[in-house]
């Protein structure tokens, strides 16, 4: 039966359409829900002190894996810089332009206010341009191996770009 | 043998028959009862009601398509904040970066964290932080240059 289901499955065969019912007329509905599972998963896991499988150790790291990761680490970074600034903002005495004097004053070189500069400048064109390449992806275009590798050298190379010009103004 | 009796007379008879056996209708209510009077091994289980009940109204699937629409807003703003600054592109950004951040962060915690205490400390956590950005970016735009000004002046240094 299961056999049948897989087989089924693997052909493409869409299981939830009325004619394809009968096929698991006597299957049971789970009684409990994904979000459960997972819970239950976890807690049943965390209380025999499971260790957790080796995964991002052990397979070999692609150029998407890398891109992703990139692209969560880029926002949580982004976001973080905005949040301090924010904060800054609220509990620091001075003004904004108080603290600009400040830091003009330190007569930091160029090159080290070129590196500043790329270094907000690189988190956000990234960010922003693969981000772009995500909401392609949600418009269902895109998937195919080449074109995922196409797609990320092309933000990659944009995201590089965008960085050094927007360094040197 | 239950299986092999169904499976014979869809063989038999064609598919159209089975539809008026009642037996055979595929029930998205829990029915705990009815799963004794199986043997669990003949049994597959399955979520047969997600499919089926799944619809594009959902709050996780309006949840997704606003992030997607927050994103694209996001991006517009871009430009027009380079091309013609003011108040109103300052609040909007402050509103529209706070809440992509938030949603992101959102996603993350949803990722990593687990446990039911757990997740409710994290997004309480998150929903302090973004608040407090909020704040304060609103304050900025309201008693110092604004987000527009503040990053042209960081820049022609």
């Amino acid at each position: 039966m299961a056999l049948l289901l897989r087989t089924l499955g693997r052909q493409g065969v869409c299981l939830s359409r009325p004619h394809y019912r009968v096929l698991y007329s006597h299957a049971a509905p789970m009684g409990t829900t994904a979000k459960e599972e997972m819970n239950k998963f976890w807690a049943k896991n965390s209380r025999l002190n499971r260790p957790m499988s080796p995964h991002i150790t052990v397979y070999k790291w692609s150029i998407p894996m890398m891109m992703s990761i990139t692209h969560r680490g880029t926002g949580l970074g982004l976001s973080g810089a905005i949040s301090a600034f924010a904060m800054a903002a609220l509990v620091l005495p001075g003004s904004y332009t108080h603290y600009l004097d400040l830091i003009h004053s330190l007569s930091v070189g160029p090159l080290l206010i070129g590196l500043a500069k790329f270094g907000i400048a690189f988190p956000l064109s990234y960010h922003t341009y693969n981000g772009i390449r995500h909401l392609y992806w949600d418009l269902g275009k895109g998937f195919k191996i080449p074109e995922v590798y196409r797609t990320g050298y092309t933000v990659i190379g944009l995201s590089a770009i965008t960085s050094i010009a927007l360094a040197l103004m | 043998m239950a299986a092999i009796i169904r499976l014979s007379s869809v063989c038999r008879a064609g598919v159209k028959p089975l539809f008026y056996q009642s037996t055979l209708l595929a029930r998205p209510a829990v029915v705990l009862h009815k799963e004794h009077l199986q043997p669990h091994w003949l049994t597959a289980r399955i979520h047969s009601s997600q499919p089926l009940y799944a619809g594009s109204d959902s709050k996780a699937s309006l949840h997704w398509t606003a992030e997607r629409v927050l994103s694209i807003a996001l991006l517009a703003l871009g430009p027009v904040a380079y091309f013609s600054p003011g108040p109103v592109i300052d609040y909007s950004l402050a509103a529209a970066l706070t809440l992509h951040g938030h949603w992101g962060i959102g996603q993350v915690l949803t990722d990593y964290v687990h446990g039911d205490t757990k997740i409710k400390m994290a997004n309480a956590g998150l929903f302090l932080l973004s608040t407090v950005t909020f704040a304060g970016l609103c304050y900025f735009n309201y008693n110092d240059v604004g987000i527009c000004k503040a990053v042209a002046l960081l820049w022609s240094k």
